[in-house]
């Protein structure tokens, strides 16, 4: 067992690269434009210069500031942020914006900013134009329509002089292979699972797969996962820190049932579970009080108490007996004859009628008094009377034990139906719970009976369907809280640690209340990969779908395929995975049958490696299969160059207008 | 109005300024097939998705992930042992929607 603390890095921004015309005169420019993202740099430097998450935050207007026109005026707009200026990503994550639409750029005006971004911070400053060729990515059988906006951005905004379009899978493999060769790519993206046949150096394009399942869904998949497990920490469980473990411990499971069942155990639980530490704020916890305090406490409260109702009494006490003396006043003035007048009002002060009346009241209030008098003396003397406690016994020839297990038993059973009450009460006021649900379907079977048919009524249970459906009957009843109360009395007469005990366990600490257990999710997330099924995607996984696509072929491609697998993409970094390959194709090929699984050096960085490689060692065939300027302005801006690191160009059909009607 | 980079176009200065919506993947793949027609021979976005699964979907525990042998009545929540299952009963109806929607489970009411 061990607790982590999260790091949470933050990005640094990056900075402006200084522009060196001379030396990099001619060079091409290199950008890998992923869906997680983006890496790009001249070809002659020996690493990206720039890498940054492909995002961009436009930030919002404040929509309760009412500003006057001159004040908008005044004031900038707050700046658009981009890549790795986004320093503190959660505070804006409902603000980021993506190009992409799953593995494809669909937005080009934020592709613009992004392409402002990278053009800004590698320094360019030639006027008027980006004067080098570029070679960078697009998705797997991008549509043309795509290709021809990026065209369109690329040529006609930056006036760039030539553009190369590949595949990112194929130049990794480029990077590790020979591009001449024959290989099954597996390509594990952001959005994206790819399963790429390559055959004597061409991809066979119909035969490609893409599984749309990547490593954004396996971050939403456990992100949403912990949150559920913690509701109490959904704010403080960011898509950042999830994406911190998830590149730290997450792994794919050799077999994965098997390390269920393992988890299963409570030992191997113990040992292998990963406690998260949250950031938390000590809060100043209250002294604790000893025993003894509480007790002086408690005296202090009922003595001041007792002051208080001592006060109160007197005050009654002088009320009553002033009122007293002034009934006794009338009562003297009704003997008078004289002061009949005065009797009568009198008596109107009270609200009285008759001397009857008023002789009752006086007996009244005499009675209060003396019962005033009688509690002060009490009080004084601290001679309370005390009600004598009846603490049940337990029923003859029943051990106590077993009697105290019995009551505490019937309270749980009551508490149980407590919740269950409680439960239906809550799924009753949604809409959209089972409980509602079938609430409303008996209404509308008891409003939808037949005229004439209706026998509703003739037997006594027919009216419990009211009780059914009605909110009320699950307030708690009365006579179950009685009888609560009861058995708490005498459990707690019999056992005083019983709350104690409870109360023990569900004291935590404050920093293991913030500590998140991570247990079979470190293993939930990438199998995602395998079983699509388990986010309710009905695709087939990784397995069965390179399953699928080697049985397109003949038996001898087959094993030409499977002899040299090679995987790449961000999710290939994931611990176990060539392991876990490795095991899946044993079940897949035929029994004693040979393969191999190749892993690529730098999984995420080796597509930018290979454009270099690309732009630097075969720099004619670069310079052939780029798409000039001239030509997209002949051929339009779908026109792609086919070479053995693109995509397959497919013309699009000239709309096909309807003249036969005419 | 930001400042434009030295390195665009003077042509192309103004029309970053329209808004334009862009169509989303979805609409694209839609107008592609549409273009090409079913006959096509071409390989397009939609046409290399990968085949639905023929395997029957395996049933893990909504809360811990484990193997679930069990589903509540109730609320239909896969879950593993008795003790889960405490759990499941007291579970407040929200977080059992969110499980359930994560699993792609929930019926469109």
């Amino acid at each position: 067992m061990e607790v982590l603390v999260l790091k949470d890095l933050k990005t640094v921004p990056d900075i402006v690269h200084e522009y060196n015309p001379k030396e990099l005169k001619g060079q091409y420019l290199i950008i890998d434009n992923g869906s997680f993202q983006c890496r790009a740099g001249f070809a002659n430097k020996k690493q990206p210069q720039l890498i940054f998450k492909n995002l961009v935050c436009k930030p919002r207007k404040d929509r309760n500031k009412k500003e006057t026109k001159e004040e908008i005026q005044q004031q900038a707009p707050p700046a658009t942020l981009i890549g790795n200026d986004i320093v503190n990503i959660e505070a804006l994550r409902f603000q980021l914006r993506t190009q992409f639409d799953k593995n494809v750029v669909t937005h080009y005006f934020l592709q613009e900013q992004i392409f402002d971004y990278i053009f800004t911070h590698l320094g360019i400053n030639t006027e008027g134009k980006v004067n080098h060729p570029i070679i960078m990515t697009e998705a797997l059988v991008n549509p043309n329509y795509c290709r021809s906006l990026m065209s369109e951005l690329l040529f006609e905004c930056y006036q760039v002089p030539t553009v190369f379009y590949g595949i990112d899978s194929l130049f990794s493999f480029n990077f590790n292979d020979d591009i001449k060769g024959t290989a099954l790519i597996v390509s594990l993206g952001y959005y994206t699972t790819h399963v790429i046949p390559f055959i004597d150096g061409q991809q066979v394009t119909d035969k490609i797969r893409r599984i749309n399942v990547g490593g954004f869904h396996m971050l939403t998949y456990i992100h949403r996962l912990m949150q559920l497990k913690y509701p109490m920490h959904v704010n403080n469980i960011t898509l950042s820190r999830i994406e911190e473990l998830f590149h730290e411990h997450c792994f794919i499971a050799n077999d994965y049932i098997d390390s269920l069942k393992k988890w299963a155990c409570h030992d191997y639980y113990d040992t292998h579970i990963k406690k998260i530490q949250l950031p938390y704020t000590q809060a100043s916890a209250p002294t604790q009080l000893t025993a003894e305090q509480k007790i002086e406490k408690k005296k202090e409260m009922s003595r001041r108490l007792a002051e208080i109702n001592a006060r109160k009494r007197e005050e009654r006490l002088i009320e009553e007996e002033d009122q007293l003396a002034r009934l006794e006043e009338i009562l003297e003035s009704y003997d008078d004859e004289e002061d009949s007048e005065e009797f009568e009002m009198g008596l109107k002060e009270f609200n009285l009628n008759s001397y009857e009346e008023l002789e009752k009241t006086i007996a009244a209030t005499r009675t209060r008094i003396d019962k005033i008098k009688a509690k002060m003396q009490a009080a004084e003397t601290g001679v309370i009377e005390e009600k004598p406690v009846v603490i049940p016994q337990p029923p003859d020839g029943v051990n106590v034990e077993v009697w105290l297990n019995q009551l505490r038993e019937k309270k749980n059973t009551i508490l149980e139906k407590k919740q269950v009450r409680k439960q239906r009460r809550i799924d009753l006021a949604k809409r959209r719970t089972a409980a509602a649900q079938e609430r409303m379907r008996i209404i509308s079977r008891l409003a939808g009976k037949e005229k004439g048919t209706d026998d509703f009524g003739s037997r006594d249970e027919d009216w419990n369907i009211y009780k059914k459906i009605s909110r009320e009957q699950d307030s708690d009843s009365e006579v179950e809280n009685e009888k609560l109360l009861e058995l708490d009395e005498i459990l707690r007469h019999y056992d005083p640690m019983m709350n104690a005990e409870e109360d023990e366990k569900m004291k935590m600490t404050p920093a293991e209340y913030h500590q998140l257990h991570f247990a079979v999710e470190s293993i939930r997330g990438a199998e995602l990969l395998f079983q699509p099924s388990m986010m309710g995607i009905c695709e087939a996984g990784l397995s069965e779908t390179i399953d699928y696509v080697l049985k397109l072929f003949s038996a001898e491609n087959q094993q030409r395929l499977v002899d040299n697998i090679f995987i790449t993409g961000g999710i290939a970094k994931l611990p176990g995975l060539k392991e876990r390959l490795m095991k899946e194709l044993m079940e897949i090929r035929p029994f004693q049958s040979t393969f191999s699984v190749k892993l690529a050096n730098d999984p995420s960085l080796d597509c930018w490696n290979g454009m270099k490689k690309f732009a630097t060692t075969t720099e004619n065939i670069a310079n052939k299969c780029s798409i000039s300027q001239q030509e997209y302005l002949e051929f339009g801006g779908e026109y792609l160059k086919e070479n053995c690191l693109s995509n397959r160009y497919f013309k699009s059909p000239i709309e096909r207008q309807d003249n036969s009607m005419m | 109005m930001q400042e434009m980079p030295i390195f665009k176009s003077k042509t192309m200065q103004e029309s970053g300024v329209k808004k334009r919506l862009w169509k989303s993947l979805k609409q694209i793949q839609t107008s592609e097939r549409n273009l090409y027609g079913l006959n096509s021979e071409a390989v397009l976005y939609s046409s290399i998705n990968a085949p639905p699964s023929f395997k029957p979907p395996k049933k893990y525990s909504d809360m811990s992930g484990l193997i679930a042998s069990y589903c509540c009545p109730q609320s239909k929540i896969f879950y593993h042992n008795s003790e889960e299952y405490k759990i499941v009963k007291k579970m407040p109806s929200d977080i059992v929607k969110g499980y359930l929607t994560l699993r792609g489970a929930t019926s469109l009411v």
